[in-house]
């Protein structure tokens, strides 16, 4: 286990370390496993050189706006597919099963054409558009589950009071859901966050610009600015990895009710 | 308690951000606004060989070029280096709106094919700086059908990079042949301490090394216009010249580079020099720039590249440009800012920026070129029947295909699955059908 | 909440669903309304591009000649299917998606059974386990294909320093090495997902059934054999349908890290599809292999589903 630990996070470390290194320490051989002299010289590069911040909050911006939108259309489609059996959900099912089995690149030129058509590319539109049609699949289906634990009698007997379906999903069930709506968020949004091929495709200027974008620009024609890359590596995971730490009692609450099923 | 509540209100939040986000968003974007600026013209352009310094030094000139000419605005695209050229496909296929583009040696056939480039004979007629082009660049420029599509701004020409301490060491003279280059890269390789001869390339692309191999040992029998054929019209494979050539290659990699190196692309092979594990290296210009960031001044020098038996060295010198859409809206603008761009002094500023060859004759006379790192491409312009410039047939409908699998080829070849005389036999056979198919 | 208890489903009117019929209910429309965004979404933007790749797959689609593009039949498929590469790239899927599959699971296993008792710090701990997840694919690829470097690379260096190995190990140039490293980083990779599922799955196991299981004379492995398998087996079957269709279908890390190399024996479909439209400039083929994955992937799921008997009430 301890090996194992070693093997998961020593990648970490080194980026951590490649981030604090000048220029020179990072080629030179022999390897240094801890830099000659700490230099912050990357993380200000990538603030000064490039415009990190905005990068930031773009990825922020198009994450959490992607995954609302999933979370929202999840919980409607969830709710369906739990609580009611009808002709054609297997169809559904199916159907959504088989998306993720497409690869991304079979119907990416179309898409673009599509894209293009719509006049939505290169804006935060496009990927926030195209972020949630991605990831609705996964999350209808893992919600659908996090309904399937929730005993029917709670909205029947809102229901009984005068409520609508729809507000008694609301006004009762999604409080009750919260963990598992968190989950899927938190997934939805790291998702999100990570995305590189769809964001180099449809974004063209720096102002819409996000993170796994900017970041793959330090890879230049003969080299790779692994400092800059670093210290970028590291600034991104940050975000993602306090989201895990606050939430993750919720997480796995939430994926608990989610994924196993009775 | 506290922390669900929490949740429940940044998830209202979230979702009315979302509304109101999706909706706002259609109307913000610039695109839709910007082809009719208020009083003037907005241009699109897009470059491919990206880096946030090139980016930044590109819209310097940018805003040089728009205080020059109000009424027109230039917007920039720069897609990540990875990937640039596959976008720029991309965007052209789908006529997304572009009026500038960055074309490649490699795509720019493809691209006046499609009928996605324009024909700029019309514009280089009228234009005086046309003729201060280098016939390099000028060939550059004619690639295709012997006809401009774009003008270059900047060569990529190969040369000979090498430790001098490591030179000086061993009491060892710089390569000028093949020959002398294996010779010294044996004696500089001491696997022990992690030295090695040569900066091979076996990864991607690596194929056009081998071509040079090719080239160098089948000398000026080669056609210069399609350097897969000899001018007689038989394959480049054909020859006995070739089969030596692929066996030097291969002793090349067993003798003096690091066996990792098969899998080597250009950034491993330059990575390999600047951190000190192999003693030379044959690249581009533009890795001066980083060398010289990376490596302490004084263990490392340039050199012309090494000659074949024949006496002569041929590579493809690179040079993308700049050109424009075929379906652009505003052409007269965009051959304003082409011709900008490729001023003499612009596009002097912008080669020694980007580190590399000029394409203007003038920057022979330059001294940022004519010392230093930069003097052995001066040299090798001044020896034209020595130092080819050549061409490869990417004109063929094969070429792709080919492409795609001849790093593989390679690959099997230096490690043992493939002898030279059945890779040879493979790429005749292939080349000599493609070429009984075009006619 | 009860586990074990059996899905309530309601099974009033049954009303085929977009058939606009005046006899439709108030619950047909609200399933209908409610799953319309879902499908909508979904077929516009993901089955409508497929479509059009399915299309271009019979079609010579090369950026070579993009003016004189015709159908061609099966013409793509068979260069594909009889194409010297095909068993190699095959095989390699088959290793790529199975190696990757099994130490995922067993590693993301062992690290869920470990996080399942509460310590200080596990939430800090729990972050930086995960944190893989938070990395774009590619990224992760060219990290490891720096640290794998033979010359330069942090991880001869580190065997060397501590004496496992004598000489550096060229892990890219040899084709079984360099199929076993791109393996490792995806392993690294993927062990999150499948431990924060089963983390998930072993919380949700009641006590009770412990308690019960101890009275009836069970030690801890029994108990585990017994009680636990048992219980997150549903969850497993799932997991691992979905990382398989994964992992197929995933190429960054490969193709940052080998792109196919040496010699094409790191080349899984997902990546010989990348090259086909990059290098090959021919998306007619790259669409070809795009829908032998999708067929693979659903003949996988057929026949998985059915062995399993994982599927409930049509979910997946």
């Amino acid at each position: 286990m301890t090996l194992f630990l070693a093997f998961a996070i020593f990648p970490l470390y080194w980026i951590i370390i490649t981030s604090l290194k000048g220029q020179k320490e990072i080629f030179s051989l022999p390897i240094q496993y801890w830099p000659e002299q700490v230099t912050w010289i990357n993380y200000l590069g990538i603030f000064q050189i490039s415009h990190f911040q905005v990068y930031i909050w773009n990825s922020f911006l198009v994450s959490l706006v992607a995954s609302a939108m999933v979370v929202f259309i999840a919980m409607l489609g969830g709710y369906v597919l739990a609580r009611f059996s009808f002709k054609g959900k297997r169809q559904v099912m199916f159907g959504f099963l088989v998306t993720q089995m497409i690869p991304m690149f079979i119907g990416m030129a179309p898409l673009y054409m599509m894209m293009s058509k719509m006049h939505i590319l290169n804006s935060l539109f496009s990927l926030m558009l195209i972020y949630t049609v991605m990831l609705i699949p996964f999350c209808t289906v893992i919600m659908s589950g996090f309904f399937q634990r929730i005993p029917n009698a709670l909205e029947e007997a809102a229901m009984m009071d005068g409520c609508s379906r729809l507000s008694a999903l609301f006004r009762v069930i999604v409080p009750i859901m919260l963990p598992g709506i968190a989950a899927t968020f938190i997934f939805a949004f790291v998702q999100c966050w990570n995305e590189l091929i769809m964001a180099v495709l449809f974004i063209d200027e720096e102002s819409v610009k996000t993170i796994p974008v900017a970041m793959n620009a330090f890879i230049k024609k003969y080299d790779i600015e692994w400092g800059a890359m670093s210290a970028a590596t590291v600034l991104s995971v940050i975000p993602t990895m306090l989201l895990f730490a606050f939430c993750q009692k919720y997480l796995v609450e939430g994926l608990t009710q989610g994924a196993v099923k009775g | 308690m506290g922390f669900r509540s929490w949740i429940s209100v940044a998830l209202q939040l979230t979702m009315a951000t979302a509304l109101l986000v999706g909706c706002s968003q259609p109307a913000a974007t610039p695109d839709s606004a910007a082809s009719s600026g208020a009083n003037g013209v907005t241009l699109k352009m897009v470059e491919s060989i990206t880096s946030p310094q090139r980016t930044a030094l590109l819209k310097e000139m940018l805003a040089q070029f728009e205080a020059k000419n109000p009424g027109i605005k230039v917007d920039l695209i720069s897609p990540p280096f990875e990937g640039a050229d596959q976008k720029i496909t991309q965007m052209l296929m789908a006529k997304e709106e572009l009026d500038v583009l960055e074309v490649r040696e490699f795509n720019a056939k493809q691209f006046s094919m499609n009928g996605f480039i324009e024909n700029l004979k019309p514009y280089t007629d009228k234009w005086q700086n046309y003729d201060q082009l280098t016939d390099v660049a000028k060939r550059r420029a004619t690639w295709v059908d012997k006809t401009p599509y774009y003008i270059p701004n900047g060569l990529y020409q190969r040369v000979l990079y090498y430790r001098t301490d490591w030179f000086n060491e061993a009491g060892i003279e710089v390569p000028k042949t093949w020959d002398e280059l294996l010779v010294a890269a044996k004696k500089l390789t001491d696997p022990a301490k992690n030295r090695y001869g040569y900066s091979f390339r076996g990864g991607a692309t690596g194929w056009d090394y081998a071509m040079i191999t090719m080239w160098a040992y089948n000398g000026t029998e080669v056609d210069p216009d399609s350097a897969f054929f000899m001018k007689d019209g038989r394959t480049i494979f054909s020859t006995p010249q070739s089969l030596e050539a692929m066996q030097y290659y291969k002793q090349l990699y067993k003798e003096a580079s690091p066996k990792d190196s098969v899998s080597w692309g250009f950034q491993e092979m330059v990575q390999g020099f600047v951190a000190g594990s192999t003693a030379m290296l044959i690249q581009d210009p533009d890795v001066i720039d980083g060398a010289k960031e990376k490596m302490q001044e004084g263990t490392w020098a340039t050199a012309p590249i090494p000659i074949g038996p024949s006496g002569v060295a041929q590579q493809v010198v690179g040079g993308p440009g700049w050109g424009m859409t075929s379906y652009s809206k505003h052409k007269e603008e965009a051959w304003k800012l082409i011709e900008f761009l490729s001023e003499p002094e612009q596009s002097t500023h912008f080669a020694k920026k980007t580190s590399t060859i000029p394409v203007v004759k003038s920057a022979a006379e330059d001294e940022f070129y004519k010392t230093g790192y930069f003097q052995p491409f001066i040299e090798m312009s001044q020896q034209p029947t020595k130092f080819l410039d050549v061409s490869r047939p990417v004109d063929y409908k094969g070429w792709g295909a080919w492409q795609s699998t001849a790093d593989k080829d390679i690959q099997s070849f230096l490690l043992d699955q493939f002898t030279a005389e059945d890779l040879l036999k493979k790429w005749d056979q292939y080349w000599t059908k493609e070429k009984a198919e075009r006619k | 909440m009860d586990t074990q208890k059996p899905i309530v489903t309601m099974t009033k009117q049954v009303v085929p669903e977009g058939k606009k019929s005046f006899r439709i209910s108030k619950e047909g429309r609200f399933i209908f309304l409610c799953l319309l965004p879902a499908i909508l979404f979904v077929s516009v933007f993901t089955y409508y591009p497929l479509v059009r790749g399915i299309i271009m797959s019979f079609q010579n689609y090369t950026l070579f000649d993009l003016m004189n593009i015709q159908f061609i039949g099966l013409d793509n498929f068979v260069i594909v299917l009889t194409s010297p590469d095909f068993p190699r790239v095959a095989m390699n899927s088959f290793y790529w998606v199975f190696f990757s599959l099994v130490f995922q699971l067993l590693f993301g296993f062992m690290l869920a059974l470990l996080m399942r008792k509460k310590f200080r710090g596990r939430g800090i701990y729990q972050a930086f386990i995960f944190f893989p997840w938070a990395m774009s694919g590619f990224l992760i690829g060219l990290i490891w294909r720096w640290m794998f470097n033979a010359q330069f690379g942090v991880i001869n260096d580190l065997l060397l320093k501590t004496g496992l190995i004598e000489a550096p190990i060229s892990f890219l140039a040899d084709g079984a090495w360099a199929m076993a490293a791109v393996i490792i980083a995806n392993i690294w990779y993927g062990v999150a997902f499948f431990a924060i599922m089963i983390l998930a799955a072993l919380q949700s196991i009641p006590e009770e059934l412990y308690e019960a299981a101890a009275m009836d004379g069970a030690g801890r492995i029994q108990q585990f054999w017994r009680v636990t398998l048992p219980y997150i087996m549903p969850t497993m079957l799932v997991t691992i349908l979905l990382r398989v269709i994964w992992i197929l279908n995933f190429p960054d890390i490969i193709y940052a890290m080998t792109n196919g190399a040496p010699a094409g024996s790191t080349h899984i479909f997902a990546t010989y599809m990348i090259d086909k439209v990059i290098f090959g400039q021919d998306y007619g083929q790259a669409s070809a292999v795009g829908v032998i994955i999708v067929l693979i992937l659903m003949l996988f799921t057929i026949f998985y589903v059915k062995a399993t008997k994982v599927e409930k009430g049509g979910d997946f």
